[in-house]
């Protein structure tokens, strides 16, 4: 089956079986090596990519769900501005993620990210996401190198940088 | 690494009418609604087995939430976090309770009420809640040229091990629940049916009182690969019952249901499940007790 989409910000025309996961695309067909998925059954949580802007895990999305969309990786999500306000909070807080999981609870933090600013342009079907949204989001991804307070904090800190950038802009 | 493996043809219908004719071509088709519960089996890729796919996904009627006088109305692959959104005045604190503790915000977006309600191995927490609930689905079923509508109690689709009966022919498009609300409903999920089915149990549980007397009494108990009880007796026998419950009134549900439970599967259930099966009972009949106190 032949696709077209956008991945990091390529566009790409993929010739891949209809119901390939788009993690196994990804780490076969492109050969980006930051998806650490072992499960093979949505569990680990160690594949999230974003794809239109949201969180998904890669291993549950197929090949021909992917028609016209727009993924972004980590690889890709690393030469955005966005990346920076997170970089800083990890910095900040001295608390980051595992280099296994690092990549995936980083994307889940943009995804949470992502609702604030939409909640905050107007009325969204997404609403501001409390402590308690935010800590079973992250804990998506089973690693638990993060506790709560970490992850919370994490949070905060992301949030205060990406409030000021949307200041900056207006 | 994946020689000879089929690329399976996918159609994706438009409307109503596409889908019916696909299906009816195309009668080994796998439906695809949220494809979380297929994607998630160990076994999904590679496989030299892949059926054809019937995207459910570009059907703007099946991703409908309507409000009538009577029911609230949604198509089948209304997601569950989309659910979530309609308002608490809509939606029955029951369902609100069971989509809250479904998976992660991330996974609802993508788990469809249709999936839900039609996996086929694996009975998940929504198809005890929508039947504590009474609710009702919309199966369309498409002989040759002529398509049948009826809508059916939703326990109707299951036998009492779970077992999904619809025919291969037959689609769920909608699902409809009343607007009658329950007065006290708990909703208790242990384990998690995707990674450890053998373990879990799951209650939903919906009554309704008037001054301090039982009018409606749903309970239902999900095991996800053994068990789909709802005890419709329980319901006679509760009717007229005043609150707080006592000790031997409690002591008799639970009796009554375990009774069931081993006359369904006398020997294949093991004892983790009976007894957190038991402790659910009794625990969401004390907070019923401790809810009626309260209103007093």
């Amino acid at each position: 089956m032949k696709i077209e989409c956008t991945i990091d910000n390529k566009h790409i025309l993929l010739n891949v079986n209809s119901n390939k996961p788009l993690n196994l695309i990804l780490l076969e067909d492109l050969e980006i090596n930051q998806i650490y998925s072992r499960c093979r059954d949505g569990n680990c949580g160690n594949c999230v990519v974003l794809l239109n802007d949201e969180a998904v895990l890669s291993c549950l999305i197929p090949a021909f769900r992917l028609k016209g969309v727009r993924i972004l990786t980590f690889e890709g999500y690393q030469k955005s501005r966005f990346w920076h306000d997170l970089e800083r909070a990890y910095s900040d807080t001295g608390s980051h993620p595992c280099p296994h999981c690092y990549a995936s609870k980083t994307l889940i933090f943009e995804s949470l990210l992502q609702m604030i600013i939409k909640s905050e342009l107007g009325p969204s079907q997404d609403e501001e996401p409390d402590e308690e949204v935010i800590v079973q989001e992250i804990g998506l991804n089973t690693c638990a190198c993060l506790d709560a307070h970490e992850i919370i904090a994490i949070f905060n800190s992301a949030a205060t940088y990406r409030r000021r950038r949307r200041v900056r802009r207006y | 690494m994946y020689e000879g493996i089929r690329s399976p043809a996918v159609h994706m219908p438009k409307t109503l009418n596409d889908l019916i004719s696909a299906s009816s071509r195309f009668p080994n088709a796998t439906f695809w609604a949220g494809g979380t519960f297929i994607m998630s089996r160990n076994d999904y890729y590679p496989t030299r087995e892949s059926k054809d796919i019937i995207s459910l996904s570009g059907i703007p009627e099946l991703k409908r939430i309507n409000r009538t006088d009577k029911y609230l109305e949604m198509g089948s692959m209304v997601t569950f976090e989309q659910m979530l959104t309609v308002g608490k005045q809509v939606l029955p604190g029951l369902l609100q309770l069971t989509l809250e503790n479904t998976a992660t915000m991330i996974i609802r977006k993508q788990m469809t009420f249709g999936g839900a309600i039609c996996t086929p191995g694996v009975r998940l927490a929504l198809s005890g809640t929508l039947a504590a609930l009474q609710a009702e689905v919309e199966v369309k079923t498409s002989l040759g040229p002529k398509t049948e509508t009826q809508w059916i109690a939703i326990n109707r689709l299951y036998d009492k091990r779970g077992v999904l009966e619809l025919k291969k022919n037959d689609l769920v498009t909608r699902i409809r629940i009343g607007f009658e609300r329950e007065t006290f409903s708990s909703f208790i999920l242990a384990g998690n049916p995707m990674i450890n089915p053998n373990e879990t149990v799951m209650l939903s549980f919906a009554c309704s009182y008037n001054q301090s007397v039982i009018n409606r009494f749903r309970m239902c108990l999900t095991f996800p690969t053994s068990l789909f009880l709802i005890p419709h007796e329980l319901d006679l026998m509760m009717h007229g019952t005043m609150l707080p419950l006592t000790s031997q009134q409690i002591e008799r549900v639970v009796q009554s249901i375990m009774e069931e439970i081993y006359t369904i599967s006398p020997h294949e259930i093991p004892p983790i499940q009976t007894e957190r099966a038991k402790r659910f009972v009794e625990s969401s009949l004390h907070e019923l007790n401790a809810q009626s106190l309260s209103e007093r």
